[in-house]
């Protein structure tokens, strides 16, 4: 269910103190529209700290892979990634979509794979994190009682028993929503 | 350090490039006297769900791309020889999840082994060390693919600095009666199959 005690703020605030505290430099030098790698210089490495550090302070598992692999196992090797290691027209479809409409202008058919990770913002990342909380159950999976809070505006605990908030994971959120955009637009 | 350190970019996949790596140190230091293999790039996926360009770069970059670094080398080693240490690890001999890269290192520990006989009589020397679990950048990547790491003991992480002091003995005389071998630096994890789980281990998040 969309859930309404994190904040999109308040994530984007944790994005940047996880993209400052790996990186070592100022928080409030940080943008939400700074490409962290063309912006603030990180590596692919640097990827994996920041979301380390993400899943420590919301309780969740980010994806582990990009949509784009995801394309791949599900529906074929080629789909998404030619044999040149570049973007399909249907892969700019589907980012398309999963943009809301508006690509950044790099993103074309033709494009190569490894300058995706480039285009990863402060705000794509923040909004990974939110779709993973919007996946909070109604009720506890522990008592069953719907009594959610976030005392600290950051961990989701149940006001009934006090158990922490489970979420499913990135990568399943990923498959689940390609399944359903094949289902209805059939693009691959 | 009081020393002159230059930095050439190469595609290890690429000869090309690899070439183009050796002119730039020919053209700046008139020779080699080791040649440290330290460089990998592998996706983080279970083998069998490799795509054939994941495969192909696993191959190329750690096994093919190493093989073409030798070959260049050799020239430059000249009449005084040299010394060649690939560095490996664990995954070269037991399973990591999600790990393919293991399976290049076992290749390349016994091309060490195969190259250090067919260079037998030269004053090239090929060695390697095989690491344990060390605190480099890349413990990130093991940390979010191999939860249960946070419960081995914190006497058990290698430190960088007892890799590179292998490697150095491995570059200097003192392992002159040394071929083709590949030194695990492990602080003895691969000894057991079994390790008790300190009380204070448990519970405790990896940073």
């Amino acid at each position: 269910m969309k859930q309404t005690l994190i904040t999109e703020q308040t994530v984007i605030e944790e994005v940047k103190k996880g993209v400052a505290e790996t990186l070592n430099i100022d928080k409030g030098s940080i943008k939400p529209e700074h490409s962290l790698m063309k912006d603030l210089d990180a590596e692919s490495l640097d990827f994996l700290d920041i979301t380390y550090r993400l899943e420590q302070t919301f309780g969740i598992k980010m994806a582990r892979h990009f949509v784009l692999e995801h394309v791949e196992q599900l529906f074929g090797e080629g789909s998404a990634i030619n044999e040149d290691g570049q973007l399909t027209e249907k892969a700019v479809e589907l980012l398309k979509i999963r943009a809301g409409g508006d690509l950044p202008k790099e993103i074309r058919a033709g494009m190569d794979m490894d300058e995706v990770p480039a285009l990863v913002t402060v705000q794509t990342m923040a909004r990974g994190v939110m779709d993973i909380l919007d996946s909070l159950p109604k009720a506890c999976t522990s008592c069953s009682n719907a009594a959610w809070k976030a005392e600290d505006g950051i961990h989701i605990t149940c006001g009934s028993c006090g158990a922490h908030a489970t979420f499913d994971n990135g990568d399943d959120l990923t498959k689940a929503w390609l399944t359903k955009v094949q289902e209805e637009k059939k693009l691959f | 350090m009081g020393r002159r350190a230059y930095l050439v970019q190469a595609d290890l996949a690429v000869k090309a490039s690899v070439k183009h790596m050796f002119s730039e140190i020919r053209e700046k230091c008139g020779r080699l006297d080791f040649l440290i293999l330290n460089a990998a790039k592998a996706p983080f996926k279970p083998l069998e769900q490799l795509f054939e360009r994941e495969l192909r770069q696993l191959v190329e970059t750690n096994f093919i791309g190493n093989i073409f670094c030798v070959q260049e080398a050799l020239p430059l080693f000249g009449e005084s020889g040299g010394k060649v240490v690939f560095i490996s690890s664990l995954g070269s001999r037991f399973y990591n999840v999600s790990y393919p890269l293991g399976t290049m290192k076992a290749a390349m520990e016994s091309a060490v082994r195969d190259l250090a006989e067919s260079l037998s009589s030269t004053k090239i020397s090929v060695n390697g060390v095989c690491g344990g679990i060390v605190k480099t950048d890349s413990f990130k990547v093991l940390r979010q693919l191999w939860e249960e790491v946070a419960q081995i003991p914190d006497e058990l992480f290698v430190e960088p600095d007892e890799i590179t002091d292998a490697v150095l003995f491995l570059c200097s005389e003192a392992s002159r009666g040394m071929r083709g071998q590949t030194i695990v630096v492990d602080r003895g994890l691969s000894n057991r199959l079994h390790r008790p789980i300190p009380e204070m281990q448990k519970n405790k998040s990896v940073t």
